[in-house]
């Protein structure tokens, strides 16, 4: 259940989403669920930023469109969120701006701080505004100062006890402020520290990063693209500890080969892109399932096409990546739904890439690569690495003027895969067709042997494709269908149903492509009504299974305005459908935003 | 060990004539007289004539795509850079559509030695115009002539900073095993263009067109340790109206590689680190 969200907002660069996280963190550590969510537009001064934190007693998955509390760094951020605000919320703000411009409503209580004259009191300097609103918010929820103090030690250790002890001088400031000058004691929410918790609290990307360690990975070639290059932030700073290397190359093309090559010669690499960095790789996709050499994409999606929206989330790279590429071949798609199943799904993609000697894809997006949570840590000793066929040494040597049969034909599918370096393993990894011994061919027969042979790959592989998960009422006669991320916000809503008396259960897809007839169709089967939800325009994964499964939804729910879903509109959508007896066979509901407010362009709304 | 262990059980499929033959027998020659293992050398090559030759030499290799071999060379150096890795392309593989990763692999200096088979034309696509193509070719695809002037990949290597940069010529087998050899030894990128007549689609730069032009560098006494002698010398081909053509090392000057620099590789390469257990309990500790 939420317990109190907020949410923090000011003009790009003024720190709302580092100030943001660092709050989720002061509260992940009292023993609380936390979600810290980030929206920005695609601009590095300017604009609007903001990070709203939710937290509950009990697990909290998802963003929602209403907060108790908003600490605004500017005049912008009361605008955007005035009316988003819960009755007899507050907002936290700088005592010099005017509210004269805002109609604000009556029941919203007004916290004015004078944030630089308390960072100057405090003898903090300047950039420590933030700090003194982080204060003032501990003090309106009855939180006590102790949790932010550890959070401001551990996030400046490195810049020194100096800046350390002002930071929590200037925390202090805020706090006692709120206490000294406004009726703290009123504000509906009240917090305390439940327990002093050990919980992870971080993002998609860090837990693809972190799953690509624990496999093995040694390295990370890739091209900065927005929402992929936190991956790459994140491991080049584990560089030295996990002695891993961070290749930025000259472009996604370079990116990808680059893995490519390295896992050719035996080492676990990955790289990670959008869809704009992935329509370069995709010509070396179809090199890596011909050479059959494994090779792991993290492809984190945003709103497309081209440009699109560079920081907004969107599901619709699915079939892209399904179908990138010339030529018929296999890969293997996976979309994890939280950050746990981000992490194992990471260490699994690169099991899957070595035993089946193919393409991997693990497809995110902006919404749960950037958004935070609380988890407990990972339980890792449960990563085990299978690199299934592949040969490190202990070949007979070769007969004269020979080689190794790299490709050959076997039942499994599957074929040897010695490395370099290897006596008696030479061959040459091949975008041609080949022969067994990987000598070029156009021979019609070996040609349709070596397709059959790697179109064998699926029947194990399809044993390894879990079945979709089931949440919330299993029972029920109602499933909400999801793939990936969208999980998030419909567990969310399930239990805001459960509250009206809606039962229905989540039935979430991560195992994507390739698809098991059979598992889908018992899973889907058991429920009398199917809603799929999907974030993108069209439908694309109840395409993929009416296309692989025979699967048909009585409803397919899109969202494609460059937010996921939130649980009320889910919720929303349910109760309407129940109003109406779910008569529904087939049918399209589109859910975009209601309100339009833009962060790219506060000009427009006199900012 | 010997040249013939190089040998596949497959004669070359390339026109009779076709200067790739003696890219190959230098490569093989190299390889041999330096004693470098068949089993630690990957051959890497993109698509095109040269695009065949890993199948020819009997060691590792890999036939990747059009203007991609570096990336793919790259990759491999880094995961096992005890390994000798040779990329093998032609002049519209690495100095057209590849051409970025050319640059930015001859300013980043990974240990490759990278042999461009430059005959000026297209030819597996059956003779269209190449970026080395001199300005006023003919050509299928340039029927008037081509209009713009062509890349100089020496001069182009040195000025992104290429720490080995060399031209041979396929009609000079002895220099050209001999440059492949030093480039080979050079310890970070070594570029090694190479004149090889195109016997079907080009009868402009034929064997004797090349043997009117070209003469030694080191018959003059050349020392290859100065980048603006160097750059100089990268243009006097075009300065002469390609009258006068130097072949030989142009460029050479000692320094880290990039593996040498990166600080990871300490202990050894990462394909000996794989096979090491990780502990992420300190990662943990960051993110609570």
């Amino acid at each position: 259940m939420v317990e109190f969200v907020f949410r923090i907002g000011g003009q790009a660069g003024q720190g709302a989403n580092l100030t943001g996280r660092s709050m989720g963190k002061v509260f992940t550590r009292g023993g609380y669920h936390v979600v810290g969510y980030p929206e920005y537009p695609s601009l590095i001064r300017g604009g609007h930023n903001v990070y709203q934190v939710i937290v509950g007693q009990k697990k909290v998955n998802s963003p929602v469109q209403k907060c108790d509390l908003v600490i605004a760094l500017n005049k912008d951020a009361i605008f955007y969120h005035k009316d988003s605000i819960n009755e007899n919320g507050g907002i936290i703000y700088d005592s010099s701006i005017d509210l004269t411009q805002f109609k604000l409503r009556k029941d919203i209580k007004l916290y004015p701080v004078p944030y630089m004259e308390l960072v100057k009191k405090a003898g903090g300097t300047a950039r420590m505004e933030n700090t003194v609103a982080m204060g003032a918010t501990l003090a309106l929820c009855g939180y006590p100062l102790e949790k932010l103090n550890g959070v401001l030690s551990d996030e400046f250790a490195r810049k020194g006890e100096e800046i350390i002890k002002q930071n929590i001088a200037v925390a202090k400031a805020g706090y006692d402020y709120v206490i000294e000058h406004h009726e703290a004691d009123k504000f509906p929410v009240k917090l305390k520290v439940i327990k002093h918790d050990k919980k992870l609290f971080m993002g998609g990307n860090e837990a693809v990063g972190m799953g690509a360690i624990k496999a093995g990975m040694k390295i990370y070639s890739a091209y900065p693209m927005t929402p992929a290059s936190t991956v790459m932030h994140y491991l080049a700073s584990k560089e030295a500890e996990y002695n891993i290397a961070v290749k930025h190359t000259e472009d996604e093309i370079s990116a990808v080969l680059y893995a490519i090559g390295s896992n050719y010669a035996g080492v676990r690499a990955m790289t990670g892109t959008s869809g704009g960095g992935f329509a370069l790789m995709s010509e070396a996709l179809g090199m890596a399932a011909l050479a059959e050499t494994p090779i792991v994409i993290n492809v984190a999606q945003r709103v497309g096409p081209s440009t699109g929206m560079p920081t907004w989330t969107e599901q619709a790279d699915l079939k892209f990546v399904l179908n990138a590429s010339q030529g018929d071949f296999l890969r293997i798609v996976l979309a994890p739904g939280d950050i746990k199943e981000s992490f194992f799904m990471t260490a699994e993609a690169f099991n899957f890439a070595d035993k089946y000697q193919l393409p991997v894809l693990v497809l995110t997006d902006k919404f749960l690569a950037e958004t935070h949570f609380s988890e407990e840590p990972f339980e890792q000793e449960k990563v085990k690495i299978e690199k299934g066929k592949l040969i490190t040494g202990g070949l007979p040597e070769l007969e004269p003027k020979k080689r190794f049969k790299r490709y050959e034909i076997t039942k499994d599918g599957v074929s040897p895969r010695p490395v370099p370096g290897t006596r008696g393993g030479l061959h040459v990894a091949s975008s041609y067709e080949h022969r067994e011994d990987s000598y070029s061919t156009e021979s019609f027969s070996m040609r349709a042997e070596q397709v059959n042979k790697r179109n064998r790959k699926i029947e194990n592989i399809l044993k390894e494709m879990k079945k979709p998960k089931i949440y919330g009422a299993r029972d029920a006669k109602v499933a909400l269908v999801c793939w990936g991320s969208q999980k998030l916000p419909l567990l969310d809503a399930v239990e805001e149903l459960k509250k009206k008396g809606i039962e229905v259960a989540v039935v979430h897809f991560s195992y994507l492509f390739p698809v098991d007839k059979e598992k889908v169709q018992e899973v889907l089967s058991k429920y009398e009504k199917t809603i799929m939800f999907e974030n993108n325009s069209t439908g694309q994964y109840a395409g993929v299974l009416k296309e692989y499964a025979d699967i048909e939804f009585d409803y397919i729910v899109l969202k494609y305005d460059g937010r996921q879903f939130f649980p009320e509109q889910v919720r929303e959508v349910v109760e309407e459908l129940k109003k109406e007896g779910f008569k529904g066979k087939n049918e399209i509901i589109h859910v975009n935003e209601r309100e339009d407010l833009e962060y790219y362009n506060p000009a427009k709304y006199g900012l | 060990m010997s040249v013939e262990d190089f040998n596949f059980e497959i004669k070359e499929q390339w026109c009779p004539g076709c200067g790739n033959f003696a890219i190959e027998m230098a490569v093989k020659q190299a390889l041999d007289e330096l004693k470098i293992l068949r089993e630690e050398t990957v051959i890497v090559s993109g698509i095109g004539c040269s695009g065949k030759t890993p199948h020819y030499v009997n060691t590792y290799g890999f036939e990747s795509i059009h203007g991609r071999i570096l990336p793919v060379a790259s990759g491999i150096k880094l995961a096992n850079h005890k390994l000798t890795v040779i990329g093998m392309g032609g002049d519209g593989d690495g100095y057209g559509i590849g051409m970025c990763h050319f640059i930015h692999s001859m300013r980043r200096n990974h240990d490759l030695t990278y042999i461009v088979h430059n005959n000026e034309i297209y030819g597996l696509t059956t003779g269209q115009t190449s970026p080395t193509s001199i300005k006023g070719t003919k050509t299928k695809s340039t029927p008037q002539g081509v209009i713009e002037k062509p890349v100089n990949p020496i001069a182009l290597a040195i000025s992104s900073g290429a720490t080995f940069v060399a031209r041979g010529f396929a009609g000079e087998l002895k220099h050209l095993k001999e440059i492949i050899k030093a480039g080979i030894e050079h310890k970070g990128i070594a570029l090694v263009d190479v004149f090889q007549p195109c016997v079907t689609f080009n009868k402009v730069n034929t064997y004797q067109w090349w043997k009117e032009r070209i003469y030694k560098l080191e018959d003059e006494g050349y020392k290859p340790d100065n980048k603006d002698k160097a750059l100089e010398k990268a243009l006097e081909d075009e300065k002469t109206g390609y009258k006068k053509i130097p072949i030989g090392i142009f460029y050479r000057e000692k320094g880290p590689s990039y593996e040498e620099s990166v600080k990871q590789l300490e202990k050894g390469t990462f394909f000996e680190q794989s096979k090491k257990e990780v502990d992420l309990r300190k990662a943990y500790e960051e993110m609570m």
